[in-house]
């Protein structure tokens, strides 16, 4: 490329007003062909810039393994809601479910107790009449002192 | 996010970080740290690193913000770092006469202000937009050509000297 264009694009380069691709034809140049006597003071600035990009670090990065919180925290309460339910299911399980014959019994208790009561009740009205004899007693000791 | 899709999304741009880190840092192993660390907290960070448009871009401002504070903590304890290693390509070693220009090149790059420093690399190392940059630096084009023609001027000037005076 002849000179006097580079020498263009090197005034613009200067003031930052090339594009990319201009500044690829100025690369391109100072690195790949034969410089110009007058241009040579430029050489150097490319031909670093260049060997700036060529740059590799050697480091290998590494990054932690990070175990996922979210799942374990999941998992928590999935082991929560089975414990309540395994709590309330037998609760409700332990409940002695009747054959018919436990129930046939069940409900004949149930009548002797009623049966039972009625006999305690007429029982504590026979006593509290009793009471008015104990009064007749205790008057009858008064007169008869 | 997986472990190999974060790599596979973040390891193409790997050398750029690190490329950056050590434009601010100067420092192989100082840089090496840097690009380690960002990369730790775009991998905590990997679930928002999704709905960046451009985690590449989002990266680089993340290392330059790190290498800038790293920078700011050592200033502070008045730490200087110490380097010695420039890199140059075969093609650099092969071209013997402008070998000696290249290190001078690289030795002004280093005397450059952080901000001229960061847009050169990104502009005249990494090839980005100017649009990317003023993104990256959260900053405006204009101001962002500015820096990146200071830059370049210095830089000019150092070399004109050298060839007119035979300073090396």
């Amino acid at each position: 490329m002849e000179s006097v264009k580079i020498k263009q694009l090197l005034e613009a380069y200067f003031e930052g007003a090339t594009s990319i691709s201009e500044e690829k034809m100025l690369q391109d140049y100072f690195n790949n062909e034969k410089v110009a006597d007058n241009l040579v003071q430029y050489q150097p600035i490319f031909v670093a810039l260049k060997a700036a990009k060529e740059e590799r670090s050697t480091m290998v990065f590494n990054l932690p393994e990070t175990k996922p919180q979210t799942s374990k925290k999941w998992w928590y309460s999935v082991a929560a809601i089975l414990v309540v339910a395994f709590g309330v299911g037998s609760f409700y399980f332990s409940q002695p479910s009747y054959t018919q014959e436990e129930k046939e019994a069940l409900a004949t208790f149930e009548k002797s107790k009623r049966a039972m009561m009625l006999l305690s009740e007429n029982f504590n009205k026979g006593t509290e009449r009793l009471t008015f004899v104990g009064q007749f007693e205790r008057t009858k000791d008064k007169i008869f002192e | 996010m997986e472990k190999t899709e974060f790599l596979a999304l973040t390891m193409p741009f790997k050398d750029k970080l690190y490329r950056l880190a050590k434009r601010i840092l100067v420092s192989k192993d100082e840089a090496e740290d840097a690009v380690q660390e960002v990369f730790l907290k775009l991998w905590k960070g990997k679930k928002n690193i999704e709905n960046y448009k451009n985690p590449e871009a989002f990266a680089i401002t993340m290392t330059k913000n790190y290498c800038l504070d790293r920078l700011k903590s050592k200033q502070a304890s008045n730490l200087k770092i110490v380097h010695s290693n420039y890199q140059t390509s075969e093609n650099v070693e092969k071209n013997i006469e402008a070998n000696d220009g290249v290190e001078m090149v690289f030795r002004i790059m280093e005397t450059l202000p952080e901000q001229q420093r960061i847009v050169l690399q990104l502009r005249d190392v990494e090839q980005f937009e100017f649009s990317e940059i003023a993104q990256m630096l959260d900053s405006n084009e204009t101001a962002v050509r500015v820096a990146l023609s200071r830059a370049r001027k210095t830089v000019r000037e150092a070399m004109i000297k050298k060839y007119n005076y035979g300073i090396g």
